[in-house]
C-alpha cells in the first residue's frame, strides 16, 4: 500500500496544491451534506425553535416529539411496510429475470442478439411521462391499480433494463474455461449458471440489488398515479402527503424524511464499493 | 455455442418488457387518435391539446429546465471529479459523502430544500441576508423569476454526484503515459486538465449527458412535490402537463396526444445526439 502510493507520486505530475484540494473538499462536503444536516437538526427541534427569525442553528431543547408523531400518530409506519414489500419483491423479480437474460446475452450467440440487447436499452431511455397514461390503463384493465402487484410489476420493468446491462458485463468477465470444464463434467446450462456464474459474479449481483432497491424505494411518480389507496401507498407518497396532512409541520416532515432516508443511506454506505464499481464497469464497457 | 438456448434465457425478460413498455407505447398512439368512446377522431386531440397557452409555456419551461440542469450538472460534476482524482488523505470518505445527494430519495431532497428555501424561516434567506448578500428575504418558491432557477439548483444538487462518479471512473482509466508525455512537454497542471483529461473523458461525458437529458425529462418529482407547476404555471414542464391532463383533468386521450408528441421529440433528440457523437473517433461503443 505504502509502496504503491510512493511510486505513483514519483511518477505523477505536480497536481493541485494542498490548500486548494483542502478548500475544494470543504466546499464539496458542505454542499453535499448541509441539506442532510439541516434536515436532521430540524427534526429534533421544538416548534418555536423551528419558527424563529433569525433561524436557530442548534436545538437548545432537542426533542423526539416529531419522531413520536411520525411513528405513532401517522400512517408512515404502514407506508414504510408497503415500501419494503414492494421494493423487495420488485428487486427480487427483476434480479431473477435479469440473471437469466444477462446469462443468455453474455454466453450465447443467437439470431438477433444485438437487436434484443438494444431493445432492452431503449427501455431505459423511454421518457416516463410518455408511458404513464397507457400503463395506467393497462393496469386498470388487469385490475392491478391500487394493488401491491401493480407497483411491483411497474418497478420491475423500470429497473430491469439497467440490471440486465450491468449483469451482462459482469458475466462476460468470467473466464469461459471454467464453464467449459463444468460442461465436460456433465453440468447442465442452468447448473453452470447457479454453481459457477452466480457465485463468481456476486459483486455484480450485489450492485444490481442495491441499484434496484434504491430506485424502487425512491420512486415517486408511478406510485403517485398507481397507488391512491392508503393500503398500498409507499413512503414517498406518504411524505408528500404529510406536508399537507399536518398543515406543513416542518419538524414532523423532517422527521419523516429522516425515517425514509436513513435505511437507504445505510444500505448504500455498506455496499457502496460494489455499487459504484458495478455502475462504472457497466458504463466504461458501455 | 450456437443455439437458441440464449434466446430462451432472455425470453422472460423480453416478454415482460414488451408487455409493459412496447404495448403501452403503441396503445398511446391509438389513444391519441380516438375519443373516450374509442371512436376514431383523427387529429382532434392534438389540436385540442396544442390550443391552450400553457402547452407552449410548458415547452419553453422544459427547455430551460433541461438545459439549465445539464449545463451545471456537467460543469460541477467534472470539477468535482477532477478534484477527487487527486491523491489525498480521506479521499474515499469525501467521495462517499459526495454521493449522498444522489442516493437520498428525490422527494426527501424536494421537501428538505423547500424548507431551506422557506421565505421567512428558511436557512438560505438567513445566510444570504445576514452576510449582506441580500437586503431582504426573497420568496424563492413564490416569485415567478426565481422559482425555476431554484428548481434547477435542486436538480443540479441531486444529480451532479452521478456525473462526478462516472467522470472519475473515466479519469482513472487514463494511461499514465499520457501524463508523462505531457510532463515531458512541460505542461502545467491546468494544461494537463485541458489537453489530457478533458479530451480523454469526452466519451464518458457524452454518454452521461444523454442519460442526464432523459433523467431531466423524467424528473417530475422535485417540481411536482414543491410547486405542482405553479406559481402561474412558471414551473410546468411538459411531463407535468401530461400528468395533470391525465390524472387531474382525466383527459386520457389529450394526455396521450401530448405524450405522442413528447415521445417523438425526445426520440428525435436522442437519435440526433447518438448520430452526432457516436460516429466520432474514440467513442466507447
Amino acid at each position: 500500500m505504502r509502496r504503491s502510493r510512493f511510486t505513483s507520486r514519483s511518477l505523477r505530475r505536480p497536481g493541485l496544491n494542498r490548500p486548494s484540494i483542502f478548500l475544494g473538499c470543504i466546499v464539496l462536503v458542505f454542499v453535499c451534506l448541509f441539506p442532510f444536516v439541516w434536515m436532521s437538526l430540524s427534526s429534533i427541534k421544538v416548534l418555536n425553535e423551528l419558527y424563529t427569525i433569525p433561524p436557530q442553528w442548534w436545538p437548545e431543547h432537542p426533542t423526539l416529539a416529531n419522531y413520536h408523531k411520525v411513528l405513532f400518530e401517522s400512517r408512515i409506519p404502514r407506508y414504510f411496510l408497503n415500501s419494503i414489500i414492494i421494493s423487495v419483491a420488485a428487486t427480487g423479480l427483476a434480479l431473477v429475470l435479469a440473471v437469466f437474460a444477462a446469462n443468455g446475452f453474455a454466453r450465447f450467440r443467437f439470431r438477433g442478439r444485438s437487436f434484443w440487447q438494444a431493445c432492452i436499452l431503449v427501455g431505459q431511455l423511454l421518457p416516463t411521462a410518455a408511458i404513464i397514461v397507457p400503463l395506467f390503463i393497462t393496469l386498470r384493465v388487469l385490475g392491478l391499480v391500487n394493488t401491491y402487484w401493480g407497483l411491483i410489476l411497474v418497478y420491475m420493468i423500470i429497473t430491469l433494463p439497467l440490471s440486465v446491462w450491468m449483469l451482462t458485463s459482469y458475466f462476460k468477465a468470467i473466464p469461459l474455461e471454467l464453464e467449459e470444464a463444468a460442461i465436460i463434467d456433465g453440468a447442465s446450462r442452468v447448473g453452470i449458471l447457479f454453481r459457477i456464474t452466480l457465485p463468481l459474479s456476486l459483486p455484480g449481483i450485489v450492485a444490481v440489488l442495491v441499484y434496484a432497491f434504491i430506485t424502487t424505494w425512491n420512486e415517486f411518480i408511478f406510485a403517485l398515479c398507481f397507488a391512491t389507496d392508503s393500503r398500498v401507498k409507499t413512503l414517498p407518497i406518504g411524505l408528500a402527503e404529510f406536508s399537507t396532512e399536518f398543515n406543513t409541520d416542518w419538524g414532523a416532515v423532517m422527521a419523516a424524511s429522516m425515517v425514509m432516508t436513513v435505511p437507504i443511506a445505510l444500505l448504500f454506505l455498506v455496499f457502496q464499493r460494489h455499487f459504484v464499481g458495478g455502475l462504472t464497469a457497466g458504463a466504461s464497457k458501455g | 455455442m450456437k443455439s437458441n438456448t440464449g434466446l430462451v434465457f432472455a425470453l422472460p425478460a423480453l416478454i415482460v418488457l414488451f408487455m409493459l413498455i412496447a404495448y403501452p407505447v403503441f396503445y398511446t398512439g391509438w389513444l391519441s387518435v380516438t375519443n373516450d368512446q374509442g371512436q376514431f377522431t383523427g387529429l382532434q386531440n392534438f389540436s385540442a391539446v396544442l390550443r391552450p397557452r400553457v402547452t407552449t409555456q410548458a415547452l419553453w419551461n422544459t427547455l430551460w429546465w433541461v438545459a439549465g440542469s445539464i449545463f451545471f450538472q456537467v460543469l460541477l460534476g467534472v470539477t468535482a471529479a477532477i478534484l477527487l482524482n487527486q491523491n489525498f488523505m480521506g479521499r474515499a470518505l469525501v467521495r462517499s459523502i459526495a454521493l449522498i445527494p444522489w442516493v437520498i430519495p428525490g422527494i426527501v431532497a424536494a421537501t428538505t430544500w423547500a424548507w431551506m428555501f422557506h421565505t421567512e424561516f428558511g436557512i438560505i434567506n438567513y445566510m444570504l441576508t445576514s452576510t449582506g448578500a441580500l437586503d431582504e428575504p426573497v420568496g424563492w418558491l413564490t416569485r415567478s423569476n426565481t422559482v425555476m432557477p431554484a428548481m434547477i439548483a435542486i436538480n443540479v444538487w441531486k444529480l451532479f454526484p452521478f456525473v462526478a462518479i462516472m467522470v472519475l471512473a473515466g479519469l482513472q482509466t487514463i494511461p499514465q503515459e499520457l501524463y508523462e508525455a505531457a510532463r515531458m512537454d512541460g505542461a502545467s497542471y491546468w494544461e494537463e486538465v485541458r489537453h489530457v483529461m478533458l479530451p480523454q473523458i469526452r466519451p464518458v461525458i457524452t454518454a452521461v449527458t444523454l442519460l442526464l437529458v432523459i433523467w431531466a425529462l423524467n424528473a417530475i418529482t422535485i417540481i411536482y412535490a414543491i410547486t405542482r407547476g405553479g406559481p402561474a404555471n412558471r414551473t410546468v414542464i411538459t411531463p407535468i402537463q401530461i400528468f395533470r391532463l391525465a390524472f387531474e383533468n382525466v383527459e386520457f386521450n389529450q394526455a396521450a396526444a401530448l405524450s405522442v408528441m413528447f415521445f417523438a421529440v425526445v426520440m428525435l433528440i436522442v437519435l440526433a445526439y447518438i448520430k452526432a457523437f457516436a460516429s466520432q473517433p474514440g467513442e466507447v461503443q
